[in-house]
C-alpha cells in the first residue's frame, strides 16, 4: 500500500493537482498507481438523483407552515383597524370553510386519490372518505366508511378512523373494510396496527383481521400482493353470505329480496364486478338458489 | 419585516437564496446521514425554519444558519437508529459513450462500479462526506472546510484517508 508515504495528505493532493511533478513521476511508478486512477475514474463517473429546485421551492411554498410575509408594511400601519378586521374575516372565513376534503364512490365505481404527501388511497365501490388537508402534515389522518386500499408513503403516523376502530401505521399497504359492523383490516406491506373497543392487534405483511357483528375476531394469513377487487373481483372466505350480498348490491346497483334464507349461511368464493351477469350466477349457483330479475333489473328475487 | 432589497423575509432575495443553496445542502445532507428522501425533508423543513425567522437571519448568516439546522435536524432523526447508508438508488452512473466497448469489459465495469459503491457506502461518515463532496458535486477542499467549519488541512487529510480505506476495500480487480 501507500504506507511508505509520511504525507498524510499525499493523495489529496494528487487529486487536486498540487502535486510537484518530481512526486507525480515517482507516484507514477508506484505500483499503487493503477489502482488509485481506476478509483478516481469510477467515483467521477457517479452521478446523483437529480435535484429539481423549481419544484422543491413550489412545494416548500406550498406547505402550511411556510406562511406568505406581507410586502408593503405601510398599509397595515395606516389602516390597523381595516386590517384587524381583514384578519377576524379570514379566520372566521377558515373556520367556516370546511377544509376537509372528501371523496365518495356510488355503485360499482372506484376512485384512486393522491394524498397530500404523496400517499395513495383507492376507494372500493359505495364508500366515503374524508381528511383535512390544511393539517396533513401534522395529522396524517383519514375517515373511512366503506373499504380502501392504501398505499402509504413513509413518515409520521398515519390513521385510518372508522366508526368500527383505527388502523395506524408509519409506512406500508393495508386494506381497510368498515361498513355497518363488519371490519375487516388486511396488510399487504410493513405493519399495521388495528384499535378497536375491545381489541389491539399488531398485523404484519400476510395477516388479515376480522371482526363481525356477535362473533369473536378472527385473524387469517394470506398470501395475495393486493386486494382483489383493485383486480375488479370481490372475494370472501368464510363469511355469512348477507355480506356477501351487501357486496353485490354495492358493486352492481341491486336491490336483493331475501325472504326466507338464512343470512348467516357461510360463504367461500368471489365474483367479477364488471359482469353483472356473471356475478350472480357465480354466486347464486353456488349456494344453490334460485334467483330471477326485475325487469328493470334493479332487483334481484330469490326462490329457495 | 423590511422591504430591504438584501433581508431575507424579501422573496425574491429568499427564492435566490434556495435556488443556490438547496441541492448542495441536500446532498450533504445525504452523504452524511445516507437517506435521500429524508435528506429532503430536512432541507424543506430547514427552509422553512428560516423563512419563519427570516426577521432575524441576515441573507449573510443564512447559509450557516441553514446548515446548521439540517445537521441538527439529521442528528435527532438518526439519534436512536444507525441507518445503513442507501446508496444503489439513488447514485446512478454517469451515461458515457460505452457502444465499443466489449460486453465482457462492460459487465467487469459494472461489476467494478458495484464494488465502488459499496465501498463509498461503508465509508466513515465523515470520510464519506468529503469524498462525495468532492466527486459529485465538485467541491474544492476549501469549498468543503468551510461547509462543515473545520480547516482545509483537516479536509485534505479525511480525503486521503478515505482514498485509503477505499482502495483496502476494493482490492486488486
Amino acid at each position: 500500500m501507500l504506507d511508505d508515504k509520511k504525507d498524510d495528505i499525499f493523495l489529496s493532493r494528487w487529486i487536486s493537482g498540487e502535486l510537484s511533478e518530481e512526486e507525480l513521476l515517482e507516484f507514477k511508478s508506484h505500483p499503487e498507481y493503477e489502482y488509485y486512477v481506476k478509483i478516481m475514474a469510477g467515483a467521477d463517473a457517479l452521478n446523483l438523483k437529480d435535484y429539481d429546485v423549481e419544484k422543491e421551492l413550489s412545494a416548500l411554498k406550498s406547505k402550511s407552515s411556510y406562511t406568505a410575509k406581507e410586502k408593503s408594511n405601510s398599509v397595515i400601519k395606516l389602516w390597523p383597524y381595516i386590517a384587524a378586521a381583514a384578519s377576524i374575516a379570514i379566520i372566521l372565513g377558515i373556520f367556516l370553510f370546511n377544509p376537509n376534503e372528501s371523496f365518495s364512490t356510488n355503485f360499482g365505481e372506484q376512485l384512486s386519490v393522491t394524498l397530500p404527501d404523496g400517499s395513495e388511497m383507492i376507494l372500493n365501490a359505495k364508500s366515503l372518505a374524508s381528511f383535512d388537508k390544511e393539517n396533513w402534515k401534522e395529522n396524517r389522518m383519514v375517515t373511512l366508511e366503506g373499504e380502501a386500499f392504501f398505499k402509504v408513503k413513509k413518515g409520521s403516523k398515519f390513521t385510518v378512523t372508522t366508526k368500527n376502530g383505527a388502523v395506524s401505521v408509519l409506512g406500508t399497504q393495508f386494506n381497510v373494510q368498515s361498513q355497518n359492523s363488519f371490519f375487516e383490516v388486511t396488510c399487504y406491506e410493513g405493519r399495521v396496527s388495528v384499535t378497536n373497543k375491545e381489541n389491539k392487534k399488531i398485523l404484519t405483511a400476510g395477516k388479515g383481521y376480522r371482526n363481525l357483528e356477535n362473533t369473536d375476531p378472527e385473524s387469517w394469513i394470506f398470501d395475495i400482493k393486493e386486494p382483489s377487487w383493485l383486480s375488479n373481483t370481490s372475494s370472501f372466505r368464510s363469511i355469512p353470505i348477507k355480506y356477501v350480498f351487501k357486496e353485490l348490491e354495492e358493486q352492481y346497483d341491486l336491490k336483493i329480496k331475501t325472504t326466507e334464507i338464512n343470512l348467516e349461511t357461510i360463504y367461500t368464493g368471489t365474483f367479477p364486478n364488471n359482469n353483472k351477469e356473471v356475478a350472480l350466477r357465480t354466486v347464486f349457483s353456488t349456494l344453490g338458489m334460485k334467483y330471477s330479475v326485475s325487469k328493470d333489473s334493479k332487483t334481484v328475487v330469490l326462490e329457495k | 419585516m423590511s422591504d430591504n432589497n438584501n433581508s431575507t423575509c424579501n422573496e425574491q432575495v429568499f427564492d435566490k437564496f434556495f435556488k443556490s443553496n438547496s441541492k448542495l445542502l441536500r446532498n450533504y445532507i445525504y452523504y452524511k446521514f445516507g437517506d435521500l428522501e429524508q435528506a429532503e425533508d430536512i432541507v424543506q423543513d430547514a427552509f422553512i425554519k428560516l423563512w419563519n425567522n427570516c426577521s432575524k437571519v441576515s441573507i449573510d448568516k443564512a447559509k450557516s444558519y441553514v446548515y446548521t439546522i439540517a445537521t441538527n435536524l439529521g442528528i435527532s432523526i438518526t439519534r436512536h437508529q444507525k441507518v445503513k447508508f442507501k446508496y444503489r438508488d439513488y447514485i446512478t452512473q454517469r451515461k458515457t459513450d460505452i457502444n465499443h466497448e466489449s460486453p465482457e469489459f462492460i459487465a467487469l465495469e459494472k461489476e467494478y462500479m458495484e464494488k465502488l459503491k459499496n465501498a463509498i457506502a461503508d465509508l466513515p461518515e465523515r470520510q464519506r462526506e468529503v469524498f462525495l463532496l468532492s466527486r459529485i458535486d465538485k467541491k474544492t477542499y476549501k469549498e468543503i472546510a468551510e461547509l462543515s467549519n473545520v480547516s482545509v488541512k483537516a479536509i485534505e487529510k479525511l480525503m486521503h484517508k478515505a482514498l485509503l480505506t477505499l482502495r483496502g476495500k476494493i482490492g486488486n480487480i
